[in-house]
């Protein structure tokens, strides 16, 4: 199933890399890819959610706009540290249009999934939407 | 690199770096004033070093700039490179994503002029397309009585890179704010641009 709005069920940014006031990261999962979080310079950027109790994620969808290459970590515990790599992806460019790619992750359960964006098309990034398959 | 999160701060790595090679061994020639001009900036202007260091690799200096009419500001992180041709391979590792550029000559020396266009195209390969906002700097306009580039020559080079031209003093501390604010304020807009662009996406 896809949850479209991560939010709804418990789950939030707890901790993000620099960004405007008026793009603030609960825009990531609230489920509305009008609605963004960007990035105001420099990279590496990041962003943690956390769930609300431990989840299995088959994969996540990310929608996202001059994203080059992202990473993703995951923990189980309760705190937001001690991350361990799970997958990477480099990005398409996408002209005019979100890219929205989606990610496989195996079935791993986690708490917190780190997202490091480590290189981006442009200056700066945005993400309009965080998804997970369960 | 994570930087502590200021509200509405808008964060760039600015490279200042000049082409210095030269046959000559003295490397007070070499030296168009690049760290003189740095440290000016980032201290508000109670620093100046009058004896010529090399730097030798890169250093790194961090200014807020606040932006006009606007609660943002800029912070930039300016990376002052070494300017000494055996130098510079190992300084380019360390541009980065570098965002913005301030390039810059001696009025006192042709040569360092002439080398501007090295440095564009050195910048141009390590961007890969990326467009780079940037500066050109003629330094140690207190020197009048030794310049050797005329403002005009200089400003139309500029003008064909896409540059915007500004004269500096780091001895005299004359204008010496002028460019890294005109990049802050460039960046800004680019800023703003672009998020304008994001917001009217549509969704993938
Ligand atoms: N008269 C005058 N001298 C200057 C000015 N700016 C710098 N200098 C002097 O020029 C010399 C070199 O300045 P630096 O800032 O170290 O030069 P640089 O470009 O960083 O040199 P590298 O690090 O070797 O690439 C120093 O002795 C400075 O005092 C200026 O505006 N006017
Ligand atoms: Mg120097």
């Amino acid at each position: 199933m896809i949850d479209s709005s991560l939010s709804s069920s418990g789950a939030k940014v707890v901790v993000a890399t620099c960004g405007d006031e008026n793009h603030p990261p609960e825009n990531i999962t609230d489920g509305n890819t009008k609605t963004f979080w960007m990035s105001t310079g420099m990279f590496p950027q990041e962003f943690i959610i956390r769930f609300a109790e431990p989840t299995k994620i088959s994969a996540v969808t990310v929608d996202s706009c001059n994203v080059k290459h992202l990473k993703i970590e995951k923990n189980t515990s309760q705190n937001a540290s001690q991350f361990e790599p799970v997958t990477e992806k480099e990005f398409e460019h996408t002209e005019g249009h979100l890219q929205s790619n989606a990610i496989s992750l195996n079935g791993s359960s986690a708490t917190h999934l780190r997202f490091i964006i480590t290189s981006g098309y442009d200056h700066f990034v945005s993400v309009h939407r965080v998804s997970v398959q369960n | 690199m994570i930087s502590p999160c200021t509200q509405n701060s808008i964060i760039s790595f600015c490279l200042c770096l000049s082409f210095c090679v030269y046959v000559r061994v003295s490397v007070g020639d070499a030296a168009v004033g690049k760290s003189a001009l740095s440290h000016i900036f980032h201290s508000d202007g109670s620093l100046f070093q009058k004896n010529y260091s090399m730097t030798s690799g890169v250093e790194l200096l961090m200014k807020c700039v606040n932006i006009p009419e606007t609660n943002d500001s800029v912070e930039l992180y300016i990376i002052d490179s070494a300017g000494k041709q055996t130098l510079v391979e190992a300084c380019e590792k360390m541009w980065g994503d570098l965002s913005l550029l301030c390039l810059v000559f001696d009025l006192t020396s042709e040569q360092s002029f002439a080398n501007c266009s090295h440095w564009m195209e050195r910048v141009r390969a390590h961007c890969q397309g990326r467009h780079v906002p940037g500066v050109l700097v003629g330094n140690k306009s207190d020197l009048s009585a030794r310049r050797e580039v005329q403002a005009s020559i200089a400003q139309d080079w500029a003008q064909s890179q896409g540059l915007e031209y500004h004269e500096t003093s780091a001895k005299e501390m004359e204008n010496c704010d002028a460019p890294l604010l005109a990049l802050a304020r460039t960046f800004h807009a680019l800023y703003q641009e672009r998020r304008e662009t994001i917001q009217n996406l549509s969704p993938g």
